[in-house]
């Protein structure tokens, strides 16, 4: 016969085993909290302390308060363009990629013979290095002898200049930037797989056009994943780096055309040993990225559905 | 689009390839990578010391692993740890190996070694030099060796360096009856602009021909602009005073001179210009053939390393290729030569400086005599007789090749000052777009020199004070 425990031994029963549990959580994170402590925390609080500092990585940095924040806003004359340079490329860039990621996904998604092949096919341009693709790229964009505008003289449009005319060479990068479609590809076709059939079939039976269906079904469904991707294409697109360096160099070129935010950080910590100033910049960035994920989080109560209606 | 490069053995190097792919590896990657201890007891005793090179042809790099398997058979004591660099991130794993206390014993640059040793990366070498056989002061040409100094010390040593010239391509010369002797080749800008004139040839938008493109791309031209600055009786940077005279008359005169080349011989159209080719000794990024070797371009300025370069891609077009010194400009009295070196040093915090020291001196004679051989990067010490590149022998003979280092290390006693300023690669940048504003017309010469003057004065003010 069980005999019944007093209350209170029952709850300090409990409170113990929630300690023990909580104990052995924590153990199990450890190693990624400290990983997030030392790699991410440290980084971030340590190059938000030097960019009040005048540091070029081998002597001691050296207080100057604001200073590195009042050059940047008022006297750099790069800083303003960079920040529309990279503007105008995540603006374009980062919905074109979401349109072509979920087009490729939709195909991909079809069961038809050899698809995995296919998804591996469209995969594998994301395991191409950056340096690689972009020199490829960069023979593509030839004037004459290139693909692209070989394609667009054979339908009798007029073959930009997209290396040297200022005008064609973020949309330049913009196309380069459309090349590694694999990851977003992956986690659409992920989403996709997620979306009961039940439903597709119902709005079918209702009778709903596939272009319907994907309106009405598909892509409610789908946006949880649109906000994941919209957030990381974000933050990727600001954050555009190798392709610009091999188009540019460290000035831009075309006129300054191709000079993006991080390559301005890049020059001023490794060319110019100015690391307190880049640190400052890359803080300027960090916060703008931050406000943008935090506005695109905000709007998501707006568009974003979830099965079950929990925003 | 082209950009400047130097070349090691069979491979080009280009330094904003360089910089994209330090980018793309180093930076992308982050600068992560530890370095090994960099100097310490082996098993046997002897001393070994790392030395590091920031990238290289395999030809390069071979060849430095066998200078220094040559230095351990006459050094016992010391061994030298070669590791040669892939080019990707250098700077970052450099700088970064040094503010962690543990960087190499000694290295190759190819950034000038004073704004490493104004920032404090580097070791003096002043109390050193006088001990080696190679190293002491008078052996170095002044001009070459005040590429690593200032505020009084000398941070590195230029052992090898691609002095520049104008090449020119005798059989284009002779199909047009012009003389193929140096000594007759064009003494002033005007002459040269004239025989320039001679070669080009349009068809219809495209240019089919050209004679000479000083300023065919402005990340290539701004690293000798210095030079062109001298020969028109002007100065870039003026490293006693130091102060940037960017925007003085001298040099806007300078650029007016070439905006009006531009406008008559290349129609003004600068994009069109580029278009048409890559009108000078390497590919265009775009992949466009290097227009001197394809016979398509009569003259071109550049460094001694192209005696090996011009036989590093496509079969040339031509056989005979001469170089002459630099024409003198409106501005100037006498001709002048520049130079873009190796230099080699010892960073800040090494546990051996004596032991590194003793290598590069070795370097600095022996070492860079047997790696002249394959890597026409022209040994600057006096007590060093260079030979002639295996390439140029097997090309063009042995006398003719004679000629050339003949030509070659006379330039050497005529080369201005350069890579001195503690803000070089700031600079540099800032010259470039300068450059590029004023041949795509988007300013006049006086006002984009007049903006790169103020930022260049303005940084170089900073770095200093932060110095002091």
């Amino acid at each position: 016969m069980a005999m019944a425990l007093p209350a209170r031994w029952n709850r300090a029963a409990g409170g113990s085993l929630r300690r023990r549990e909580a104990r052995a959580g924590l153990l199990f994170i450890l190693p990624w909290l400290v990983a997030l402590l030392v790699f991410s925390v440290y980084p971030v609080l340590g190059t938000f302390g030097l960019s009040f500092t005048d540091y070029n990585v081998i002597e001691a940095p050296r207080w100057v308060g604001l200073d590195n924040f009042r050059r940047m806003f008022g006297a750099d004359p790069d800083f303003w363009p960079a920040v529309q340079n990279s503007a105008f490329y995540a603006a374009v860039s980062v919905p074109l990629r979401l349109v072509m990621a979920l087009a490729l996904a939709l195909v991909l998604n079809l069961g038809v013979r050899g698809i995995g092949l296919y998804r591996v096919i469209f995969y594998l341009p994301a395991l191409v290095p950056p340096v690689a693709a972009t020199i490829v790229f960069m023979l593509m964009f030839n004037l004459d002898t290139g693909p692209i505008n070989l394609a667009l003289q054979a339908v009798g449009l007029a073959p930009p200049d997209w290396l040297r005319d200022p005008a064609w060479s973020k949309p330049a990068l913009i196309i380069l930037s459309l090349w590694p479609l694999g990851v977003e590809v992956l986690v659409f076709l992920a989403g996709l797989k997620e979306i009961p059939q039940d439903l597709l079939d119902a709005a079918a039976i209702d009778g709903a056009t596939p272009w319907r269906r994907f309106l009405g079904v598909t892509l409610p469904l789908l946006t949880p994943v649109v906000l994941f991707n919209l957030v990381i294409g974000v933050i990727y697109s600001f954050q555009v780096f190798v392709p610009a360096i091999i188009i540019g160099g460290t000035t831009g070129e075309p006129l300054g055309s191709t000079l993006m935010f991080m390559v301005l950080i890049y020059r001023n910590a490794f060319r110019y040993f100015a690391m307190g100033y880049a640190a400052a910049q890359a803080m300027v960035l960090f916060v703008a990225v931050a406000a943008l994920t935090l506005l695109i989080f905000r709007s998501a109560r707006f568009w974003v559905h979830y099965e079950g209606g929990d925003q | 689009m082209s950009s400047t490069r130097r070349s090691v053995g069979g491979t080009t190097w280009s330094r904003r390839r360089l910089m994209g792919t330090a980018a793309a590896a180093g930076f992308a990657a982050a600068t992560g990578g530890r370095a090994a201890r960099a100097a310490r007891p082996t098993a046997q005793g002897a001393t070994e010391i790392t030395f590091w090179t920031p990238g290289g042809s395999p030809i390069f790099c071979d060849t430095h692993s066998a200078v220094a398997a040559d230095y351990a058979a006459v050094n016992p004591d010391v061994r030298v740890n070669f590791q040669c660099g892939t080019g990707e991130g250098f700077m970052e794993r450099f700088l970064g190996a040094v503010a962690a206390g543990n960087p190499p014993e000694a290295t190759v640059l190819w950034d000038t070694p004073v704004s490493l040793g104004v920032q404090g990366a580097l070791r003096p070498l002043d109390d050193l030099m006088p001990t080696g056989e190679y190293t002491p002061v008078e052996n170095w040409p002044a001009g070459v060796l005040a590429s690593c100094q200032f505020g009084g010390q000398t941070w590195g040593l230029p052992a090898a360096a691609g002095t520049y010239g104008i090449w020119y391509n005798e059989e284009l010369f002779e199909a047009k009856g012009i003389p193929t002797d140096r000594a007759s080749f064009p003494k002033t800008w005007d002459e040269l602009r004239a025989l320039s004139k001679e070669f080009t040839l349009w068809e219809g938008d495209r240019l089919v021909q050209a004679g000479m493109v000083p300023f065919n791309d402005p990340a290539s031209f701004a690293p000798t602009l210095p030079i062109w600055s001298a020969l028109n009786g002007g100065q870039l940077f003026d490293g006693e005073n130091q102060r940037y005279t960017l925007d003085a008359e001298a040099n806007v005169a300078m650029l007016d001179y070439f905006l009006a080349w531009l406008d008559d011989e290349y129609r003004g159209d600068f994009a069109q210009l580029q278009r048409s080719g890559a009108w000078w000794t390497y590919p265009s990024d775009e992949g466009q053939p290097p227009e001197f070797q394809a016979g398509r371009l009569a003259m071109v300025e550049q460094g001694s390393w192209v005696m090996g370069d011009f036989y590093a891609y496509d079969e040339p077009g031509f056989t005979r290729w001469n170089v002459a010194s630099y024409p003198v400009g409106p501005g100037g009295t006498s001709t002048k030569s520049g130079y873009w070196p190796n230099w080699l040093a010892i960073p800040a915090g090494t546990e051996h400086p004596e032991e590194a020291f003793g290598y590069l001196d070795y370097m600095s004679g022996v070492g860079i005599a047997k790696i002249f051989t394959v890597v026409p990067d022209m040994p600057t010490n006096a007590k060093v007789e260079p030979g002639v590149p295996n390439i140029v022998v097997e090309r063009r003979g042995q006398e003719f090749g004679e000629d050339v280092m003949a030509f070659f290390r006379g330039q050497l006693d005529i080369v201005i000052p350069m890579w001195d300023s503690p803000v070089q690669s700031f600079a540099q940048d800032q010259i470039t777009v300068a450059l590029e504003q004023v041949f795509t017309k988007q300013a006049a010469p006086q006002e984009a020199l007049a903006a790169a003057q103020r930022a260049c004065q303005a940084e170089l003010e900073k770095v200093l004070a932060g110095a002091a």
